[in-house]
């Protein structure tokens, strides 16, 4: 009673009066459609794993499946290698011009991802800007084909991608000590000696994070590799639509829905044991 | 630092051109479509080689683009109401309550957040063929309600934990009820985090396209769920005003959620 903290706290009855609502509604729409769906997975006629065993027979699933990997990896490698020039950009600047910058990096998150995709078609095409200044440049015709393949879902994801990345790396730049470059400057070291010993080692957590933040994302894409990739490219989640809308078969969608499931929440379980790791929430808010 | 050369151990200007490089390939993207949207209405072309509104006309005159911006900004207010009304009080539950399963309770409204949304919309088709809620705007309201939810969640119980816990100890103790103190001290005090929440949620809901794609059909047709197939089978340039008006409302939501935000961080 004299404990003024807790005397502010509701009573159980109280907080789970205000508390059942959301969970209701949660658990109907939220979490009964996954059970629902694991369900049909197991349940075509009977019990069986029967689709299960059909998807590791699959070619289609077992390509989508290499594909999806191929292209997750891919678009999240490049998104390092150019979110670290970005973050350190971000992290040397004052800090007013800093969130001047960062709104540069934010103003993409903010945009519609179909707007993005009909954008970079326009950007990237066969009669796109990039190509029609490759060609004013070189005098001739040129039409390098960047959309609609491979690339251009690569292209698609790290322009998605890539913010992500950026903020993870660079909540990580942002906390370390930049007394350690001066005293290695100082003690002589060269600066390709400072990035590899201090500067690398040091944003590890950050990059790490930033990886499992992108491999989530990217794993369960839908709308990049539905509008910017060919018909080779067709990724694990637009498989899920395949097998819901062409073929009408629901236990091998569903079957293919959990293994989805399953990986991204592996990465997120692996995100979660990552010290400092902001998550997919922090990056967003 | 600043007068150095070398910036974190690397070459600062090579740095530089690297940034500006990544700057402007997300920001093209974003700037291209609004040239575009003011030109011809035969072909895509950038630069426009005139300027018009004859798009616009296009998008504003055709029952299946207008009808499914009216749907969707519908099913976006719906869904921020709702999800306001359901993710504040348990907020609140979550933050001044020592009840049982907290953290349970916390990770599952977190979820949505998380899990590919694919596996959600197919569920959702799954569970909704069998409840009658397919292409029906109660369903895909309920659909983007949970994911609404997180972000509402993460701006609320981040504004709890700015809220000053001593004043409802004090109008506690001073005799006024549980639900008097919910309104007159907990709520004034969250304003700019509900808002945020609400913006966040409102935007959700505007920009989602799986969920949608997956439960709506013809006569529930959401905007970026039109736009999907648009751009998937005609690419007609009315694309590029639709995407420059999603974009205006976009970017005007962002100014209002860092306008909000900024002076909750300086509270701080």
């Amino acid at each position: 009673m004299a404990e003024t903290s807790s005397s502010s706290d509701l009573n159980p009855k109280a907080a789970a009066m205000l508390l059942a609502p959301l969970t209701i509604v949660m658990l109907l729409v939220f979490v009964y459609p996954l059970i629902t769906t694991a369900w049909t997975s197991i349940h075509p006629a009977g019990y069986s794993l029967e689709a299960y065993a059909e998807l590791t027979h699959s070619t289609l699933f077992l390509k989508t499946l290499t594909t999806t990997f191929e292209i997750s990896i891919s678009g999240t490698l490049v998104s390092l290698l150019l979110g670290f020039p970005v973050a350190m950009h971000l992290a040397v600047q004052p800090p007013r011009r800093r969130t001047g910058y960062l709104i540069l990096v934010m103003l993409p998150f903010w945009t519609s991802i179909l707007v993005k995709s009909f954008a970079l078609t326009v950007v990237f095409g066969n009669q796109g800007l990039v190509n029609q200044l490759l060609g004013f440049v070189s005098g001739g015709a040129i039409n390098l084909p960047m959309m609609y393949n491979r690339v251009g879902v690569i292209i698609g994801m790290i322009n998605f991608l890539l913010p992500f990345m950026v903020l993870s790396i660079l909540g990580s730049l942002l906390s370390q000590d930049p007394v350690l470059v001066r005293a290695a400057e100082t003690m002589g070291a060269g600066p390709l000696r400072i990035f590899r010993r201090i500067i690398l080692p040091l944003s590890m957590p950050g990059v790490v994070a930033g990886i499992l933040i992108n491999m989530t994302l990217s794993i369960g894409m839908y709308i990049t590799p539905a509008l910017l990739g060919g018909r080779q490219d067709m990724m694990v989640a637009n498989l899920v639509d395949f097998y819901t809308r062409q073929t009408l078969d629901w236990t091998a969608a569903s079957a293919t829905a959990m293994v989805l499931l399953a990986i991204s929440g592996c990465l997120v379980a692996l995100l979660g044991r990552i010290r400092g790791a902001q998550g997919l929430s922090g990056a967003a808010a | 630092m600043n007068g150095a050369s070398v910036s974190f151990g690397l070459n600062r200007r090579a740095i530089s051109i690297a940034a500006w490089a990544c700057y402007i390939f997300l920001l093209l993207p974003t700037l291209v479509v609004i040239p575009i949207s003011f030109g011809n209405p035969g072909q895509i072309e950038f630069p426009p080689r005139q300027f018009s509104f004859v798009l616009y006309h296009q998008f504003f005159s055709d029952p299946a683009w207008w009808g499914a911006l009216i749907q969707s900004l519908g099913v976006a207010i719906a869904t921020t109401c709702l999800s306001l009304c359901l993710a504040v009080p348990a907020a609140y539950a979550l933050a001044r309550s020592k009840l049982a399963g907290r953290k349970l309770l916390r990770g599952l409204f977190m979820m949505p957040m998380l899990v590919p949304v694919v596996v959600l919309g197919l569920g959702l088709y799954l569970q909704y063929s069998s409840w009658g809620l397919l292409d029906t705007t109660a369903g895909l309201v309920v659909a983007h309600v949970t994911l609404a939810v997180p972000f509402i969640m993460v701006s609320v119980m981040s504004g709890l934990g700015h809220a000053d816990v001593a004043l409802e100890t004090v109008a506690l103790i001073m005799g006024a009820s549980r639900t008097r103190i919910f309104f007159r001290v907990v709520l004034p005090q969250l304003s700019a985090a509900i808002a945020v929440g609400a913006l966040f949620a409102f935007l959700t809901s505007l920009d989602e396209v799986v969920v949608a794609y997956f439960v709506t059909g013809t006569t529930t047709m959401t905007l970026p769920v039109k736009m999907y197939s648009a751009i998937r089978w005609e690419l007609s340039p009315v694309i590029a005003a639709v995407s420059t008006l999603l974009t205006v409302v976009s970017l005007a939501i962002a100014l209002g959620i860092i306008a909000l935000q900024r002076p909750t961080e300086a509270h701080s």
